[in-house]
């Protein structure tokens, strides 16, 4: 499996996202409405060294990579690290419509341009009728689409669709995913989880290698289930050829000094660190502290 | 009793998102589902070959005999599951809003308690840590007697005209900003301050939906001489995820809290817990406790393992039943009758 970068640059505070605190969110999601200040601290990250972007295929996401597309003789050595998808949109429109009425809008009703139109023809929905596996493939394309183009490393699913295909012990699904990602993309498959342990396990049960782990690691176990002493057994005991395992979350939200944080971070056994900052002198610290093997 | 045998009764976005939390519990074995979509249960059925599927209720509880079930139907169609479960002897999650009729509401209450069956309701809430907090600190007078609140909550659900309706388009069938968004700022009120005894000054407005309401406001007043405001907006693209917030108002200071957060002021310092006159924050990385599976929120994973701790009488079950669902229950039925008598023609 080809190594991985050891830290790469994370997308949430551009776009209104902090677990903590909804106005320091908000906060933020103004300052980066202009897209332009969003461009502006990717230069400072690569300024600093950076070489990696993780982006969710949210909203924004596409103008973004139109942008880094259309300057490549800049941007060309950057990998990327999509993930996919964005949750909140499938949230609305299930909300709205139902299940399976949204899926059928995202696959068919806006995107002609993918030439699922034939689906239609063939009879849409029938057509996936149980085949999860199939839809499963479309969905994929719908949301990766926007990255083509682009230097892409690790394609990750996102945790909401990870984590809940785990409670079902659906290895057929996780199997085809990165069977899918490795042979249609040439991309290592990605997944993002809160419980690091039990998909691990899982993996290796199901003799599902060469995958990207990603998930929240902190020293005081935010967002990390069951527990921290089984995350840092699980980490310790694990073989990067077969698991490369990066950290997010690793300041939880803000609730650790970064100092500390990456103490923890760096006597542990990972691959990679995604984290994000939207200033220069928090890029700067979280670069110099960031110490993995 | 070895494992919990249960049945899944509607599988929408709750139904699955239940399955997956609750196949994580060790004592708990999912046997069937029941959906009235064709689709979902081949998919099911293709992945899970052990797996019972049903396309009716019924014949889910006399064929497959489950111990307990998690009911994620259409609410107007709560009643009548829980009913038979209930003549079954079998112990009921049921999600929210409890039932779409008081009446029925109270039958349920009352056939459940007398049968010694868990039972359980969907308010989420009360298993959220922070919302476990603040409760904790209103039991230990952290701010006195509460003489005021502000219960809100605030979601994106519904930001244009409907294409289509759906049971979620009727009042009748559980659908509107009160049963659906409405039962948790309520329900919130009830866990914390208590049932109302009287609610007054209720208006509702519709925006894009036909038949039901998009937001609505109340006020809440307690014989006691506390009282409060209700203000729910289901259609606040200004929220990327659904907001809860509370702001409850005691002689001896005022908490303002989140699903994420919770923020004190004290009058005093105060020795037990350590916070200072002034302002205090406590985030959520202060006071979460991890769960043992993670979907989607701790308090998701908290609630059904309470329900199956419960049924393995490791918890008392008490903490969201029935009782609770008819107390939100009757508090969105006043909310419709003081309404319509505020209407100005």
């Amino acid at each position: 499996m080809e190594k991985i970068d050891k830290i790469i640059f994370g997308d949430n505070q551009f776009f209104g996202i902090n677990h903590m605190s909804q106005e320091k969110a908000q906060q933020l999601s103004e300052k980066f409405f202009n897209i332009e200040n969003i461009y502006k601290v990717y230069d400072i990250a690569f300024a600093n060294g950076i070489q990696a972007v993780m982006l969710n295929s949210n909203d924004r996401a596409r103008e973004i990579c139109d942008y880094f597309r259309n300057h490549k003789s800049q941007y060309g050595h950057l990998s990327w690290y999509p993930s996919i998808p964005y949750p909140h949109k499938y949230a609305n429109m299930v909300n709205e419509k139902g299940i399976f009425p949204a899926i059928n809008d995202v696959l068919f009703k806006n995107n002609t341009a993918l030439g699922v139109l034939g689906m239609v023809a063939k009879g849409g929905m029938a057509v996936l009728n149980k085949d999860a596996i199939e839809l499963m493939k479309m969905l994929v394309d719908v949301e990766a689409k926007i990255y083509k183009g682009l230097n892409v490393k690790v394609i990750f699913l996102q945790n909401i669709i990870v984590d809940l295909l785990l409670g079902y012990d659906f290895k057929d699904v996780f199997y085809e995913y990165c069977e899918y990602i490795r042979k249609k993309y040439h991309a290592i498959p990605g997944l993002i989880t809160q419980n690091l342990p039990f998909l691990k396990k899982k993996l290796e049960e199901w003799q599902i290698e060469e995958v990207v782990i990603c998930s929240s690691i902190n020293k005081i176990g935010y967002l990390m289930s069951p527990d921290v002493p089984t995350y840092v057994e699980t980490i310790n005991n694990n073989h990067s050829d077969k698991y490369q395992l990066m950290a997010m979350s690793t300041l939880a939200s803000g609730a650790i000094r970064a100092k500390d944080a990456y103490e923890f971070i760096n006597s542990l056994n990972l691959q990679s660190v995604v984290f994000g900052a939207s200033s220069e002198k928090n890029i700067q610290e979280t670069v110099s502290l960031i110490n993995i093997k | 009793m070895n494992k919990i045998k249960l049945g899944i009764i509607g599988m929408g976005r709750m139904g699955i998102t239940h399955y997956s939390i609750i196949n994580s519990h060790p004592d708990v074995e999912i046997v069937s589902v029941a959906d009235t979509s064709k689709m979902i249960l081949d998919i099911l059925k293709k992945y899970v070959p052990d797996l019972q599927v049903f396309k009716d209720y019924k014949e889910l509880i006399d064929a497959s005999k489950p111990d307990a079930i998690i009911v994620c139907t259409p609410p107007n169609l709560h009643y009548e599951v829980c009913n038979y479960a209930c003549e079954h002897d079998i112990h009921v999650f049921c999600e929210k809003p409890f039932t779409a009729n008081i009446e029925q509401a109270k039958e349920l209450k009352e056939k459940f308690a007398a049968k010694s069956l868990i039972n359980q309701v969907g308010y989420v809430n009360r298993f959220n840590d922070i919302f476990m907090t603040v409760k904790k600190y209103i039991n230990e007078g952290l701010i006195g007697n509460i003489v005021r609140f502000r219960s809100e909550m605030f979601t994106c659900t519904v930001t244009k005209k409907e294409e289509t309706e759906s049971w979620r388009s009727f009042r009748e069938n559980g659908g509107g900003a009160v049963y659906e968004i409405a039962a948790h700022a309520i329900d919130l009120v009830d866990y914390l301050i208590g049932k109302p005894d009287k609610i007054v000054g209720t208006s509702m407005n519709q925006i894009y939906s036909k038949h039901v309401e998009d937001i609505v406001s109340s006020t809440f007043v307690y014989n006691n001489g506390t009282s409060g405001t209700l203000y729910v907006n289901w259609c606040d693209t200004s929220y990327r995820k659904p907001a809860n917030k509370l702001e409850l108002f005691g002689i001896k200071g005022k908490i303002l809290a989140d699903q994420h957060g919770l923020k004190i002021f004290l009058n005093a310092d105060d020795l037990q817990t350590g916070y200072k006159k002034g302002w205090n924050t406590v985030y959520i990385t202060d006071v979460f406790t991890s769960v043992d599976f993670y979907v989607r929120g701790n308090e998701f994973t908290r609630q059904l393992y309470y329900f199956a701790d419960s049924i393995l009488k490791k918890e008392s079950g008490n903490k969201c039943d029935f009782s609770a669902g008819y107390d939100a229950q009757y508090v969105m039925n006043q909310l419709f009758v003081d309404s319509e008598s505020n209407k100005l023609n």
